[in-house]
């Protein structure tokens, strides 16, 4: 689905984030993106989500190579990913409701389908009791649901998340899990970035990144 | 087709939503369009009414006849019956020399001796009042008339009519200038109101393209916003000079009696207030489109 070839990832010439990364992503896999502060794991989850464009290599998504892709095509790509932020991003001018409904209102969804799609997201993460509130009310779980919400309501094939539960005590971390869990139970490919890979049920992948580098023997890397 | 008009249908949504939620900096810049608008707007209206007024006037358009100063009484009543025979004549009024004199000096109390006027320096004069306005038909009159015996100069009177009309065009294309400045000044504010709602909007427009929102999108509210602040600003310049008219109406129906007659000034029509609104929501578009999409270059898309 997903396949990096010797990516080289560079904001300046001195500075390499990420060096000679090369992996493939199955459909329907649940991965982990792991490595300490500062290794280049926002990086490649940006590379992923087509925000950036590496600096060398080849990155093929669904046997499209995205270098060949125009700054005009690029919005039509990242509808396809449903994406979660380390920092919620949020609209806290807009309830709960409004702001799931936006990645729909981009994709000209008809309002019927609308209230069905946005009430079914809200229901998943257990918010459905809070469509109306606005956010800043949320306690920080429930903002990262929400976000979560908002990025399922597009039904994505692919579900990107960053640090989903860096700033959560256990508690609310395991709830978010299970919800990234669940969804890879039901065929949804799951990618979450993290400081070290959980205790999971599921078999999953990790992408452990050192100083910028694929580290880790359990990954089959290609040649 | 449906998908486009829905897309646009939204963008109006969600214009008519900002404008709302900040409605008093909506207000203000609306009236702000609204009274640069009304500068031009009241020039064009009283060149537009000086100019219907001028036209008016011209049916009382004169040649007047200045005649030989060694002239016999046969020769003037001559000329006289020659021009009323004329049918392009509508009044005839013949003022002897003596009497023009004589007009003359008490007009300037003036002694023609103290002046060191030994002779009256008038000729008889005839004045004619003309039914045409044609120029070619006045011209090819003042040729005949001209050559008449004891015909010395044919003088035609609507030249100040002329003097008025090219004054009246001298100020239009002045106030089209005006009116061009201005433009340029309603695009510079309109676009740059836009430009720090995009930066208000900061938050929005950064996390609509991380989730796959086209610039064309994003931009779109914004447009349809200087849309509106055109429209909206058309319409209080329109109530403006309504009330301008009308104010002016009834200070000029006040002084009637001095001024010696009504002045009435009337209102743009319908289609001019058409033209004036879509002029001004052609330059709240284009003043947005271009703000929006300067600024959208401008916000990073970062994560």
């Amino acid at each position: 689905m997903i396949k990096f070839s010797n990516i080289f990832k560079s904001f300046s010439p001195a500075n390499e984030v990420l060096q000679n990364i090369s992996f493939e992503i199955n459909s329907g896999e649940l991965i982990f993106v792991t490595g300490s502060s500062g290794a280049g794991k926002s990086t490649l989850i940006k590379l992923i989500s087509a925000l950036e464009k590496p600096t060398s290599g080849e990155i093929i998504f669904e046997d499209q190579n995205l270098s060949d892709l125009s700054n005009i095509d690029m919005p039509y790509l990242r509808r396809k990913f449903g994406m979660i932020f380390q920092d919620h991003k949020l609209l806290f001018d807009r309830n709960c409701f409004e702001n799931v409904a936006l990645p729909l209102s981009i994709n000209d969804t008809t309002s019927v389908d609308i209230n069905r799609r946005v009430r079914a997201a809200l229901n998943k993460v257990g918010l459905l009791d809070k469509e109306k509130v606005m956010p800043i009310t949320l306690s920080g779980g429930e903002q990262q649901r929400l976000a979560i919400a908002r990025a399922i309501v597009s039904r994505p094939s692919i579900l990107i998340a960053d640090e989903p539960t860096g700033n959560l005590d256990k508690k609310y971390a395991d709830d978010i899990m299970n919800i990234f869990y669940s969804f890879q139970q039901v065929g949804v490919t799951v990618i979450i970035s993290s400081h070290e890979a959980p205790q999971s049920p599921i078999k999953f992948k990790e992408l452990h990144l050192i100083n910028g580098e694929l580290g880790n023997k359990d990954v089959p890397l290609l040649s | 087709m449906f998908r486009y008009f829905h897309n646009h249908f939204q963008a109006l949504i969600r214009a008519i939503i900002r404008i709302k939620s900040n409605w008093i900096s909506s207000i203000i810049m609306i009236a702000v369009i609204g009274i640069t608008l009304c500068l031009p707007a009241t020039g064009f209206l009283l060149v537009k009414n000086a100019s219907q007024l001028s036209s008016k006037i011209e049916y009382d358009a004169q040649i007047s006849v200045f005649l030989s100063k060694d002239i016999s009484d046969d020769q003037i009543e001559f000329i006289g019956s020659t021009l009323k025979q004329s049918n392009l004549v509508k009044n005839l009024h013949f003022e002897p020399k003596l009497k023009a004199w004589e007009k003359l000096q008490t007009k300037l109390k003036l002694n023609s001796l103290d002046a060191g006027i030994s002779e009256n320096p008038l000729p008889d004069a005839f004045f004619v009042t003309l039914n045409s306005l044609d120029t070619a038909v006045i011209e090819s009159l003042h040729d005949d008339i001209q050559n008449l015996e004891g015909v010395n100069e044919v003088i035609i009177d609507s030249g100040w009519i002329k003097k008025l009309r090219s004054i009246l065009y001298l100020i239009k294309v002045a106030l089209f200038v005006l009116a061009t400045l201005l433009a340029i000044v309603l695009i510079v504010v309109i676009g740059n109101t836009i430009r720090l709602q995009t930066l208000t909007y900061q938050n929005e427009i950064e996390l609509s393209r991380l989730i796959g929102a086209t610039d064309s999108f994003i931009q779109r509210p914004f447009i349809y916003t200087g849309i509106f602040y055109g429209l909206g600003g058309s319409l209080v310049n329109a109530g403006l000079l309504t009330v301008i008219i009308e104010i002016f109406n009834r200070i000029a129906y006040k002084f009637e009696h001095i001024l010696g007659g009504s002045i009435v000034l009337y209102n743009l029509s319908l289609n001019e207030y058409l033209l004036l609104a879509a002029l001004s929501m052609i330059i709240g578009l284009f003043a947005s489109y271009y703000a929006a999409s300067q600024s959208l270059k401008k916000i990073e898309k970062n994560f």
